[in-house]
């Protein structure tokens, strides 16, 4: 953990330092896309790694973020910073709904009703014309104001700073989470259900605010997402999103703290690269977690979560 | 002496697989209780049952009086009755400390917790040894006691203790009776399920022979192992 931590703090010093070399606009809209990408893995990995539960419709909170921020400022007109505390509350509060009937099932069935429940979104995102101004989506959604009048350039890396603060947040987040007596109690129940339940935990609890706190941080990441990219349509609720969530934690190290922040690196970077191989892209993504999947179940931070357990047989 | 945990007419099932059809038994304060019978005799579904994990489909439970039938675990726990699972189960990837910690999940003050650890090293000292080590690198002896210390840490009047002695050797399985022993010392009632008759005899003043979801026989000890024939008859053993 204190490995997992350190490694944390490095990555982070070096993200903060990366525009001060990288003074590139192309280079910095990657770095956005990454940081963005690491709000959105940390939040699944919560679920996936800690709870044990697959959220296939993890997009709804992305969604519901998205469309949250992008009404408040085209409708309401409201600033930044008040979209970005909606969206989280939004996302929370649709996460409970969401939890409350989902996390009663449990394995396969927890996985497609939560599917269905982004698809619903998704067809009335597309179809609540008068709302969300269906397929054509919301466009025109302004810059954060104390962007407002700098170069490309300097955006970009504004976008950047302000993604890196939040993605930061996520993980900082996370990392309480995991060492509280929540964070032990979601394992204890992913590892063995009813030894947990016979110390007085209550799985259902434990899931359901589990679920609520992956929900917000996937609503603030929705909420940056259409600030910076300027447009929402009902794809935020589409399962390209949802692939790249699925990739980046399972080839980052699901149940690590890590494994959220190497992942989304990669896959960016993987995404960009291989623009030239167009839809062979996607199968190469599927031969990626194939291999994962067989090879390195506990994903690239696997070895990292492992070696505590070795330290501490070799100190006995 | 009102009994500190009545069961009366006790019925449960797995979908439609009936489990119990009907079980009676009462555990009086201080004592040392043991169900025995082979595989499948719905011991363990009895403690499912009595710790809240399952709903009986019938009947009642009483603990101290106060009916549990169909409680939450943790409603259950926190009355004061506790639940070692069987199997030893701890959680291998924690280390002893947090399997412990975890054993006090429902206590939110932090000297208590403490103070609790602290009673449960000096009982178990091979635990206070290692307790930065992972769970899962403890013998199976150690994590049996782990298993212990985790249910003593939420301070419980009754204790079920689900096969303590499995898969133990028997100097191992000796220390657990030994504990079992003080534990009754302490004034701490246990209800016990254990597969070897003699061992379970050895610390119980009384048992209930359990068969195909029901109790065939209930006597003392002493009279259970004054007729062979008797234990015989219903265990095959």
């Amino acid at each position: 953990m204190v490995l997992q931590r350190n490694l944390l703090l490095a990555a982070f010093a070096v993200a903060l330092l990366a525009p001060l070399v990288l003074r590139d606009e192309y280079l910095m809209h990657i770095g956005v896309l990454v940081v963005f990408s690491i709000m959105l893995a940390t939040s699944f990995n919560l679920m996936v790694g800690y709870v044990g539960e697959f959220p296939l419709g993890h997009t709804a909170f992305l969604g519901i973020g998205a469309y949250t921020a992008a009404l408040g400022a085209s409708t309401f007109g409201l600033p930044f910073a008040a979209n970005l505390v909606l969206a989280c509350l939004f996302s929370a509060a649709f996460g409970f709904v969401m939890g409350a009937v989902t996390l009663r099932l449990r394995g396969p069935f927890f996985v497609i009703i939560t599917l269905c429940f982004a698809e619903v979104l998704r067809i009335v995102a597309n179809n609540w014309v008068g709302l969300t101004n269906g397929p054509m989506g919301i466009a025109g959604i302004p810059k954060p104001a104390f962007l407002a009048g700098l170069s490309m350039l300097d955006q970009k890396v504004g976008f950047y700073y302000l993604g890196l603060g939040l993605a930061a947040l996520c993980v900082y987040a996370a990392y309480r989470y995991v060492n509280s007596n929540l964070g032990r109690a979601a394992v204890s129940v992913r590892e063995n259900r009813f030894v947990a339940q016979s110390v007085g935990i209550w799985p259902f609890y434990i899931g359901l605010l589990t679920f609520v706190i992956a929900a917000a941080m996937a609503g603030m990441a929705g909420a940056f997402y259409a600030h910076y990219v300027s447009f929402v349509g009902p794809e935020v609720f589409g399962f390209s999103f949802m692939i790249s969530m699925i990739i980046m934690v399972l080839l980052g190290g699901k149940g690590t703290l890590v494994g959220p922040v190497i992942g989304p690196v990669i896959v960016v970077l993987l995404e960009e690269y291989l623009r030239d191989f167009k839809e062979l892209r996607l199968s190469l993504f599927g031969l990626i977690v194939i291999a994962v999947v067989l090879f390195m179940p506990q994903g690239l931070a696997g070895p990292l979560a492992r070696r505590r357990e070795r330290a501490g047989a070799a100190k006995a | 002496m009102a009994p500190v945990l009545e069961l009366k007419g006790v019925e449960a099932a797995y979908g439609k697989a009936k489990a119990l059809h009907g079980i009676d038994l009462r555990v009086e304060p201080g004592e040392v209780v043991a169900l025995l019978g082979a595989n499948g005799a719905g011991k363990t579904t009895t403690f499912r049952v009595i710790s809240g994990l399952m709903r009986p489909s019938a009947g009642e439970v009483r603990f101290d009086g106060a009916s549990i039938a169909g409680c939450s675990a943790d409603a259950v726990l926190r009355a004061g009755l506790a639940h070692c699972p069987e199997e030893r189960h701890v959680w291998p990837e924690m280390t002893v400390e947090e399997n412990l910690r975890l054993g006090a999940y429902l206590v939110s003050q932090r000297i208590e917790i403490e103070r609790r650890m602290e009673r449960i090293y000096l009982r178990f000292p091979r635990l206070k040894e290692r307790r930065r080590q992972s769970a899962g690198t403890l013998s199976g002896g150690e994590q049996q006691m782990l298993a212990i210390g985790r249910a003593l840490m939420s301070a419980p009047r009754l204790l079920l203790l689900d096969e303590p002695s499995l898969g133990l050797s028997p100097r191992m399985a000796k220390e657990v009776l030994a504990v079992i022993r003080e534990l009754q010392g302490q004034g701490i009632t246990v209800l016990l399920v254990e597969q070897n008759v003699h061992n379970a005899l050895s610390v119980a003043s009384r048992a209930y022979v359990f068969e195909t979801g029901r109790v065939v026989a209930e006597n003392t000890s002493q009279a259970l192992l004054d007729s062979p024939d008797l234990l015989k008859a219903y265990l095959g053993g």
